[in-house]
């Protein structure tokens, strides 16, 4: 069992039709996603590859069940995407543009709230159970399946946790980027609070960088008791105060937001905390080992599973 | 991006919200033209965009023509925490009976927009907030729903303000929201707010940050915090760059990754020289540049590479490798480590070039690669630090 989505999602492209849309339609496609159609106003009637492409997202529905949206268009345009999905009643949102103004994903993500909606996003890469459905722009190649869940803020650190996971031979149920923005759709604890109910999962591997309080908030949650191992990361541990460090959201402010304090808020919930992708790596062995999974798989290093 | 006091002021303007007379000079002449329809006594404030102002001395009164020349030709050009005052902004001086303080800003545990409001106003906020708490009322905006007239009369109830006061103050509050709102702020401050004698509310003092992802549809020039001349050439080019004093750059196609490369070259022994992230969406062209920047950095013994091809794709960035290898033909040491989408494409470029790839390994392996490139006996003798580098 995999969270949030699985082999049976149905998963809709808004902005089939960019550059972007066209190159990801194909990746999908490839990986074995069910992309049942797209969305690209003025164009409804077309197709990219085998795709159906409509006009609105209720054309859309009048053809097929959706479960999922990926938005992949200009981040002035995002908000609008987001409300047409949220309110067509679409429960998973995943908004990958990149640039979305603050004010923008906060009314999305009020919305969401209100409609019972998830979102993922913006500026992530996006939702992959690795070989079963991707909702992202990651490549599927790097990913497999197995037995550990990661959640991320940062894009291509969530690729190298799980490029680095598959060479080690330790494979992944779900791994979720939340994004790299401030304010974000699903943050740390709620997808904590999924990975929770997911009896397929063994540990969980959180990782996290400078900025923010979204570390320090799970770090609470966990604190209460949390029924699965956590081991965590922060990057950024070597980066200078008050320098934006890529991310909107990764500064560190007087006092507040470095690796060292998120650090100790992790370490006081009972969470593993790992200095290198190594150290991590041991410590998920060491759990998985102790849980004795049979269905756990051990893949020989470099024997990438999944696509 | 942060806002000048008189560009916030001008903010505040546009939506009604009345604030002292004030006018802009950079010069003693302009202060003695401007005070011509301002009158003494007078104001004279630093505009600079860090906090700790009053402590350094960027604001005085003046009372007079001589007062006024000291002050102006003392301020233009003193250093507030590290930056130089280029303008002073003159206002005419308020008749103050209470100071207030309203701000909205985002409340970061939930995303909502947060209302702020404290009759201790004129302090700094934050240390108002942090030990008497129960001096700021605080009121959640969520976007989706409209701003009530009553609810905010209804939130100044706990303040301790006259009831005479509270329509007039939820009006000021009120515009401030709009404010906010309508020009994509992340924070939107007045500090004080005063009462004056006759009752009415002036805005002396603003502080708004606007969001940089909104500035194009606000029609806002970006104004860049001073920098080395390779970072402003770097964020030219659109690349997130922050130069350090080390001997590898981080070239990452993403921040958390370029900065988990960083945190991973230090505690191998080497320093890392700079943190460049080349943001989503790469070109050839920009991956070029990109690397470019960091053979340019001081100090530097060696590049590290380390993308992934998500939404991006690994034969446009190695073909951005591949030019600056094949025009410029650099002799630092250049590692790639890059996977995903076209990576055989990429791959074979770099490969007929003799470039070193790290394919399938990880990138603590990559790390300790260059490392071992830059510094080949740091395994032996443990550091492999600054621009000492031995491999070099």
């Amino acid at each position: 069992m995999a969270i949030l989505i699985n082999q049976k999602t149905k998963v809709l492209l808004q902005g089939i039709t960019g550059k972007m849309g066209g190159l990801h339609t194909k990746y999908m496609l490839d990986y074995g996603v069910d992309l049942v159609a797209g969305i690209s106003p003025g164009k409804g009637g077309s197709k990219v590859g085998t795709v159906p492409v409509y006009n609105t997202v209720p054309e859309a529905l009048e053809h097929t069940p959706i479960d999922a949206t990926l938005i992949l268009v200009p981040p002035y345009a995002a908000k609008e995407c987001a409300i047409e999905a949220i309110e067509s009643g679409i429960k998973l949102v995943v908004i990958i543009s990149e640039f979305v103004p603050i004010q923008d994903t906060a009314y999305v993500k009020q919305l969401a709230i209100e409609r019972g909606v998830r979102i993922v996003g913006p500026n992530t890469i996006g939702v992959i159970s690795p070989g079963k459905t991707k909702v992202g722009i990651m490549p599927g190649s790097i990913y497999s399946p197995g037995p550990v869940g990661v959640v991320a803020r940062s894009g291509t650190l969530t690729h190298d946790i799980g490029a680095t996971l598959t060479e080690m031979g330790i494979g992944q149920t779900t791994c979720v980027g939340i994004g790299g923005d401030p304010i974000r759709g699903m943050d740390f604890i709620d997808v904590l609070k999924e990975f929770a109910a997911d009896e397929e999962k063994k540990v969980v591997v959180m990782v996290g960088e400078i900025g923010g309080t979204g570390e320090e908030l799970a770090a609470k949650y966990l604190e209460t008791g949390y029924p699965k191992p956590v081991i965590a990361f922060i990057a950024g541990q070597t980066a200078p105060a008050g320098k934006r460090m890529g991310h909107a959201g990764a500064i560190i402010s007087a006092g507040s937001g470095s690796a060292a304090s998120k650090y100790a808020a992790l370490a006081k919930a009972g969470v593993t905390t790992t200095k290198t992708f190594s150290e991590m790596i041991v410590a998920v062995r060491e759990v998985l080992a102790t849980e004795e999974a049979p269905e756990r798989q051990l893949l020989g290093r470099g024997q990438a599973a999944g696509n | 991006m942060r806002l000048f006091e008189y560009e916030g002021r001008e903010i505040f303007v546009r939506y009604g919200i009345r604030v002292s007379a004030g006018v802009l000079v950079r010069s003693v002449e302009e202060a003695l033209k401007a005070v011509e329809t301002l009158g003494y006594p007078v104001v004279v404030k630093a505009q600079v965009l860090t906090g700790g102002r009053g402590k350094a001395g960027g604001v005085q009164v003046a009372a007079n023509p001589a007062e006024l020349i000291g002050h102006t030709g003392r301020i233009l050009g003193l250093v507030i925490q590290g930056e130089k005052t280029e303008s002073v902004l003159l206002s005419e001086k308020i008749e103050i009976t209470q100071e207030l303080y309203a701000g909205v800003t985002f409340d970061p545990q939930n995303g909502l927009p947060v209302l702020m409001f404290s009759t201790s106003g004129g302090m700094d906020i934050e240390a108002v907030a942090h030990t008497t708490p129960e001096k700021v009322l605080t009121l959640h905006l969520p976007p989706t729903q409209p701003v009530r007239g009553f609810r905010i009369v209804d939130f100044l109830r706990g303040s301790g303000l006259q009831s005479d006061l509270l329509p007039k103050v939820s009006q000021v509050l009120q515009k401030l929201i709009e404010a906010f709102y309508g020009s994509d702020a992340t924070t939107a401050e007045i500090n004080p707010l005063v009462i004056t004698p006759q009752g009415e509310l002036v805005a002396i003092d603003s502080k708004m940050v606007i969001d940089d992802s909104a500035l194009a549809r606000q029609h806002i020039v970006p104004r860049f915090e001073a920098g080395t001349p390779l970072e402003s050439r770097a964020r030219t080019g659109g690349l997130n760059y922050v130069q350090l004093e080390g001997n590898i750059a981080v070239l990452g196609s993403g921040a958390g990754l370029a900065m988990a490369t960083m945190d991973l070259i230090s505690h191998y022994g080497a320093k890392p020289a700079c943190f460049l992230d080349t943001g989503g969406g790469i070109s050839s062209e920009k991956m070029a540049e990109a690397l470019r920047i960091c053979l340019a950095t001081p100090g530097v013994k060696g590049v590290l590479v380390n993308a992934f091809g998500g939404i991006n794709n690994c034969e446009w960035m190695g073909r951005g490798i591949a030019n600056v290898i094949d025009a410029d033909k650099p002799t630092t040491k250049i590692l790639v480590k890059m996977r995903g989408h076209s990576q055989d494409e990429g791959w074979k470029l770099l490969e007929d070039r003799n470039i070193p790839i790290v394919k399938f390994g990880t990138t603590e392996e990559a790390v300790q690669q260059i490392v071992e490139l830059v510094c080949p006996n740091t395994r032996n003798d443990g550091a492999c630090q600054g621009t000492q580098g031995k491999g070099a």
